[in-house]
């Protein structure tokens, strides 16, 4: 079982939430929203620079709709803590280790094959976790998931287009695409890594079953869909305990870069 | 400049309309009389119609430099999507920035349909052949200056939009209804951000003082010089109605008491309305500033065109893959 | 775009970016209009690039995407606009005030009254 390493000075800030459940609850919540927020940075760099204008103003729509679940989970995080903070506050005035993502998107933007590789690994991943939420008992974050589930279905068929035209565009779309899924691909089972107390979401009905069977199921969805493009199937996640902690410099200098004209006037409403 | 014999219509010559300048029996000189008094008379033209050289390349170096803009003006703001202090400013900002680059697809295949390329425009616009506003050449310092941008030079561009949404090149015409209806959510965007910074705190309130200082000789030079209505080709094809000079004297018109009513002063002593005869009075914009910095010689021209070729550069092997990859019958 | 998407999808690619031209329904009811183009390599990309360029402020319930070769061109006004008279095919080719005169003359009948509610 995973222990707290790395999450502790987050656990911390649940003042207002209070026993077992509240606890997993929130902690889910805030791992969901910083897994969409940080994809929604990373991808949103592509506004404005993408390969044909026509892919730069999609791929702007998938940072938009990142951004957007990430603000709706923070929301949903900021009523079960109650600790007076808001959705932006949680967003933005964390130090970098407070943030909660997963390792997966630690990785910087890199070049388009990057980009497609991280948005199919997380995509796939997402839309598992998002199965096992779809009957979920918390019932704000039932409704939610919903219209999640609905809005990730075009980003699905997007980035899977995209995975199928770089695996059969030739010999240097598949060498970048092949490097990108080596390098991230030990990373990607970290969205799907347990969670501290997901026990008691699954005894509370919250989530369908614990992150190990999740992952399991998203490992033969991803393996048969990859090597029918004739790539390498994912292999383990390396060093699982740390699925959610530690991140990397990438991270840190987005952060110091999303965070900077917060910063320049504390307290202000911008 | 494309050479204009290179432009082929799109549609071949029996599928255009029967329009009398559309007859390929009749001379030159004929065609261009019926075209002149069609267009002249508020006719409006379709990429499938003949028309004059003259015309095709006036209104393809018109649209041209229009997208040119909304690419290049894409550069300044984008740096600040990733430094957006709340998440709605964040969706906002990148919402607009998208804004720009779709409005440079609509005029690039409007461009596109007058026959050049689009790798060609974009190859002529990183070789600094071809223009960009000026507005586009400048730094952006502080999150005000965002906030002055999306304010202030949208607003600017949105009355120059405005007039052309009679153009006589009709695909022109239609693509700047949407434009505009787009970009009236960016003015928007941006008073709102002004507004929360001037009632804020100080600090606040004199970052967007600031950037009203530096952003205002760029807003007065932004729809150029003045000039002569008679001897305007633009506007003798009815490609634009408006001259520089009426773009500017509505833009003070609406903006100037917009932006006194925040308190802010504006950084020119002689700006005032002469009521009697209904015009605004200014110092004089710089000019030689405008034509140094059109000429990609502005204090960001050369580090934003490289920028561009450098991005272009690294992904040109993604528009090579998606022409060759193989489709699955899914 | 679930099954459209899926059916044009055995498409080739054409080897170029080229124009497709969209197509959209505004709600529910409208006409299918002429919105714009988009430059695509594919029937796929060319809906995705629809949504983008004329869906992303969901003004669009409906899109077709149609590949710009593909489309047939009629704007011959001899044959759209024939010069001679077809007014026997419209309501306003049949003036008959003079004659329904003469009628109700003959028939010693007043002019019915206008009849709210109908035409």
């Amino acid at each position: 079982m995973t222990d707290f390493a790395g999450l502790e000075p987050i656990a911390m800030d649940f003042s207002g939430a209070g026993g077992g459940r509240e606890r997993a609850l929130a902690l889910l919540l805030l791992s969901m929203a910083d897994d969409e927020f940080v994809i929604g940075f990373s991808d949103s760099e592509w506004t404005g620079i993408g390969p044909i204008l026509e892919e730069d103003v999609a791929i702007s729509s998938l940072a938009q709709d990142e951004l957007g679940h990430a603000q709706a989970l923070y929301r949903l995080f900021v009523d079960v803590v109650a600790d007076g903070r808001d959705a932006d506050a949680v967003a933005y005035d964390r130090p970098p280790e407070g943030y909660i993502h997963a390792r997966l998107l630690d990785h910087p933007r890199g070049d388009w094959a990057w980009t497609i590789a991280r948005r199919w690994l997380y995509e796939t991943a997402d839309a598992a976790r998002l199965a096992a939420l779809a009957e979920t008992s918390y019932e704000p974050l039932r409704q939610l998931v919903d219209k999640l589930r609905r809005e990730e279905r075009y980003h699905e068929m997007h980035v899977d287009a995209w995975l199928e035209r770089l695996a059969g565009g030739g010999a240097e779309p598949r060498r970048r695409l092949e490097a990108a899924l080596t390098a991230m691909g030990p990373d990607a089972g970290t969205v799907l890594a347990p969670l501290p107390g997901e026990l008691a979401l699954v005894r509370h009905g919250i989530l369908a079953e614990p992150f190990a069977a999740i992952e399991a199921r998203w490992r033969a969805v991803t393996s048969t869909r990859l090597i029918g493009l004739g790539l390498a199937a994912l292999p383990p996640t390396t060093d699982p305990d740390h699925a959610r902690s530690g991140h990397s410099d990438a991270f840190r200098v987005l952060h110091a870069d999303f965070t900077m004209v917060r910063r320049s006037e504390v307290g202000a409403t911008w | 400049m494309t050479d204009p014999l290179a432009l082929d219509p799109v549609l071949p010559a029996r599928e255009r309309s029967q329009l009398p300048f559309n007859d390929d029996a009749l001379d030159h000189d004929e065609r261009y009389r019926h075209f002149e008094e069609h267009v002249t008379a508020g006719g409006k033209v379709e990429a499938t119609d003949w028309m004059p050289d003259e015309y095709r390349t006036q209104v393809l170096r018109f649209v041209e430099m229009h997208a040119n803009s909304e690419l290049m003006g894409v550069l300044p703001e984008r740096e600040w999507i990733m430094r957006a202090p709340t998440l709605r400013r964040k969706l906002a900002l990148t919402a607009k920035v998208q804004d720009e680059v779709g409005h440079a697809q609509l005029l690039y295949r409007v461009a596109e349909d007058l026959g050049k390329p689009r790798d060609a425009m974009i190859q002529d616009l990183l070789d600094g052949k071809t223009k960009f506003h000026n507005v586009f050449h400048y730094p952006t310092f502080s999150w005000a200056d965002i906030g002055i941008i999306a304010w202030l030079v949208d607003a600017a561009a949105i009355v120059a939009q405005q007039a052309l949404r009679d153009s006589s090149y009709a695909p022109y015409a239609r693509t700047m209804k949407k434009v505009c209806w787009e970009e009236s959510v960016h003015i928007m965007h941006g008073r709102d951000v002004v507004v929360t910074m001037v009632t804020g705190t100080a600090t606040q309130r004199g970052a967007i003082q600031e950037a009203l200082d530096r952003w205002w000789g760029p807003l007065m030079q932004m729809h150029g010089p003045r000039s002569d209505r008679a001897k305007d080709r633009d506007i003798h094809w009815k490609i634009k109605a408006k001259t520089s000079e009426e773009l500017r004297q509505e833009f003070l018109g609406i903006y100037v008491p917009r932006i006194r009513e925040l308190g802010l002063t504006l950084p020119d002593p002689a700006l005032r309305l002469d009521e009697a005869a209904g015009e605004w009075r200014y110092t004089e914009p710089d000019w030689n500033e405008l034509r140094t910095v059109v000429t990609n010689h502005g204090p960001k021209s050369e580090e934003r065109l490289q920028f561009r070729r450098d991005n272009w550069a690294a992904t040109q092997w993604v528009r090579d893959a998606i022409l060759r990859a193989p489709r699955s019958a899914a | 775009m679930g099954e459209a998407a899926g059916a044009v999808d055995a498409i080739e690619p054409a080897g170029v970016l080229e124009p497709w031209e969209v197509f959209r329904r505004e709600k529910d009811g409208d006409p299918m209009r002429h919105g714009g183009s988009v430059m695509a390599p594919d029937a796929t990309l060319a809906l995705h690039y629809a949504r983008e360029m004329y869906s992303r402020r969901q003004e669009s319930v409906h899109l077709w995407v149609v590949r710009r070769a593909d489309i047939h061109d009629l704007a011959d006004l001899d044959l759209l606009q024939p010069p001679l008279d077809r007014s026997f095919k419209k309501p306003g080719g049949y003036v008959m005030r003079d004659k329904l005169a003469a009628a109700r003359q003959v028939s010693g009948q007043a002019k019915p009254k206008a009849n709210k509610g109908a035409r």
